[in-house]
């Protein structure tokens, strides 16, 4: 049928044969046919359809030292033969399947809470390290007199509520061993050391912290952070005594954020200022300031043609930063311990670096060595 | 197209000319024609309109020709006067071939292209373009402009980071964080394909295009970017037409069309061309400099290359 084909005739037929030289007009006539029977046989092919109603799901993404079990997935602690091998830290994001919506999280030394919006009896997941009690009880099944020291998987952790069908929780909050959840109704709890009275309780010498999850009654005032935004300008809480720090040309502050031996601040504009002593995030020259430096708008993706990208979250953890920018971005900087900046590698950066996370991040919380990023799927 | 002029063949050019000849020039290659075919089709047109020229009579020259006479004594060397025509003034004999140099001093300096892009929803095929063999069909409807811009805001994200981790220079240095806060930092070597800038001009479901700006692309890359981002939607996408836009320094408006492949043309292309070309590659009109990257020696070597060849050069036949 080949042979038959004239030239004039494949011309006629038309320049659909994007693509193709000049030199292969003699077999491009049976090409043409047989594009116009593919098209034929193409309208016959069914119709799939992968999208559902279009609600965006969120998704929790975890990174950084695994063998505490921190980071929720026991693959990466237990060897199982056959399956992948256990390793120390997990460099990427990797996503944290969970049935209910997380609305807070929060992440200690070596452990994790994780805290949904929920009206169900569990509302709060715990995971990682848990000798002090500071993700709850969790009854061991060989010795029903202990509870585990590790904990591998987001585990529901038991709170004495007074009408656990109607309470929420807003919020949780970890430090090195203890941690403190925030309800709507009644009131805050805590768990874990409380070796200088940080869980809000007597402190009592050598108590077994093992067994307690207690609510305290605090003051708005003592529950919150250390250094408070007060009108769009910063107070540092030292030894109960509020002073007011007097930074000029750094505009009106909207978020506060502090880590080890450093803080940073989010203005209306967008901008970050970092301070303090570590990698601060403006080269490897710049190890400590004592008043706040700018970082370029340009590290975290503004250009002239994406000029309405700007910074609208800011985090801190023990020795890094985490900035969350309007368009979903994550990113990151500081030393890398154990792999906690979740870059891929475990060199320190020295300045805001992007993370690759299949999602649209929302919030991140910072630990020691490791983090959690809430996010939403991007359609 | 950029095209450099180097002439090999039987051609016959006056200094004053060659001038005008040394440089690029852009040209616009209609689509299913194979390049090498239309680099060819250039030149012949080109050197049939040189051959056509009128032809300088070559020069001639006295020579003193040693000779050898019988004399008394033996086998005698004497001199005798010619007069000879000078070689270089042949016509089979010049050949100019600097054009190149310019060609690989641009391409060292890894310039970006920018390319329009036209993809159609529903389809998925097996080379990504509408005329492969057809793996699947889908739905297209839930497509909106808000969710095609995010996951263009996402491609070009990772490919910022790409930008970064391929431009080989220490991420811990001063060095590195003092580019990368200027937006400086890309790579000046060879690297996997980059997507410097993506943006949506249309979208009517289910056709669409998008403007990609990319460095060190290839055909093939852009249509798997087109079908990539039919999967992120949850749906699938074949593209339609790849047109290139901007080729370094050159765009559309400097190509020259197929009815404009005549000597005046080109030597007006290559004359606006040359100031552009000049200010990249930081050298001035009558020399070539040693701006070729790290590959390039640098040095006595490098100078003695420039000296030779700052002249046509003579070639026997």
């Amino acid at each position: 049928m080949a042979a038959l084909m004239s030239f004039s005739r494949w011309r006629s037929l038309g320049m659909a044969l994007t693509g193709r030289s000049l030199r292969s007009c003699g077999s491009a006539g049976w090409q043409c046919l047989q594009a116009r029977g593919l098209r034929q046989a193409n309208d016959r092919e069914p119709i799939s359809r992968y999208m559902g109603k279009g609600r965006r799901r969120s998704r929790l993404f975890v990174w950084g030292f695994a063998q505490t079990g921190a980071l929720g997935l026991p693959q990466l602690s237990l060897p199982r033969a056959g399956r992948e091998r256990p390793r120390q830290s997990q460099l990427k994001p990797r996503q944290l399947e969970l049935d209910e919506r997380i609305s807070s999280a929060a992440c200690g030394y070596g452990f994790t809470l994780l805290a949904s919006q929920t009206c169900d009896i569990t509302k709060v997941w715990g995971m990682g390290l848990n000798k002090d009690s500071q993700i709850g009880f969790h009854r061991s099944r060989r010795d029903r007199t202990k509870g585990y020291e590790f904990v591998l998987e987001p585990s529901p952790v038991p709170l004495p509520l007074e009408k656990p069908q109607e309470t929420r929780v807003v919020q949780v909050s970890c430090g090195r061993a203890h941690s403190l959840l925030l309800t709507d109704n009644e009131g805050v709890f805590s768990m874990g050391n409380n070796a200088y009275g940080q869980c809000g309780r007597r402190i009592v010498d050598s108590e077994i912290y093992r067994l307690y999850v207690g609510r305290i009654t605090v003051s708005s005032e003592q529950r919150r952070a250390r250094f408070i935004p007060v009108d769009g300008e910063l107070m540092a809480k030292q030894v109960n005594v509020p002073k007011h720090l007097p930074f000029t040309g750094v505009g009106k502050i909207m978020q506060v954020a502090c880590g080890g031996t450093h803080a940073a601040i989010l203005n209306r504009e967008g901008n970050v200022f970092v301070w303090g002593y570590g990698i601060l995030g403006k080269g490897c020259n710049l190890s400590e300031s004592k008043v706040p430096e700018m970082i370029l708008p340009t590290l975290f993706g503004w250009s002239e043609f994406t000029p309405q990208v700007q910074v609208n979250r800011i985090r801190c953890g023990l020795n890094n930063f985490a900035a969350i920018t309007n368009c979903g971005e994550l990113f990151v900087w500081g030393k890398n311990l154990r792999g906690c900046l979740g870059i891929g590698r475990m060199d320190d950066q020295y300045f805001p670096w992007r993370v690759a996370i299949a999602a649209d991040v929302v919030d991140v919380a910072c630990g020691v060595d490791h983090m959690v990023a809430l996010t939403r799927s991007f359609i | 197209m950029v095209v450099c002029f180097q002439a090999d063949r039987m051609v016959r050019l006056t200094w004053p000319l060659f001038q005008t000849l040394r440089g690029l020039f852009a040209v616009y290659k209609p689509p299913g024609v194979h390049w090498k075919r239309l680099r060819d089709t250039v030149e012949t047109k080109l050197l049939k309109e040189l051959n056509s020229l009128e032809q300088r009579v070559p020069r001639q020259q006295i020579r003193f020709l040693p000779s050898f006479t019988e004399g008394e004594n033996g086998v005698e060397t004497s001199l005798t006067v010619a007069q000879l025509p000078v070689l270089a003034d042949h016509p089979r004999v010049l050949g100019v071939g600097n054009g190149n140099q310019q060609l690989v001093c641009l391409h060292n300096r890894h310039l970006t292209k920018e390319y329009t892009v036209q993809g159609s929803f529903g389809t998925a095929t097996e080379d990504f373009s509408d005329t492969g063999r057809l793996i699947e069909r889908t739905t297209y409807d839930h497509i909106t402009l808000e969710r095609l811009e995010r996951i263009i805001a996402v491609i070009q994200g990772i490919h910022q980071r790409a930008l970064l981790t391929y431009s080989g220079i220490d991420l811990k240095s001063q060095e590195a964080y003092e580019l990368a806060s200027r937006g400086l930092l890309r790579p000046m070597h060879k690297s996997p394909p980059i997507i410097t800038a993506i943006r949506c001009v249309h979208l009517s479901p289910p056709k669409f295009t998008l403007a990609i700006q990319c460095l060190h692309e290839t055909q093939q890359y852009l249509r798997k970017m087109v079908h990539e981002i039919g999967l992120e939607l949850k749906s699938s996408a074949v593209c339609t037409h790849v047109r290139r836009t901007r080729d370094g320094i050159f765009t559309v408006e400097d190509a020259l069309v197929r009815t404009r492949w005549d000597l005046q043309s080109i030597q007006a292309a290559i004359q606006d061309s040359r100031s552009k070309v000049n200010a990249t590659l930081g050298e001035d009109s009558s020399g070539y400099s040693a701006i070729l990257g790290e590959d390039m020696p640098t040095g006595v070597k490098g100078q003695e290359r420039r000296s030779r060849r700052s002249g046509p050069r003579p070639v026997g036949d």
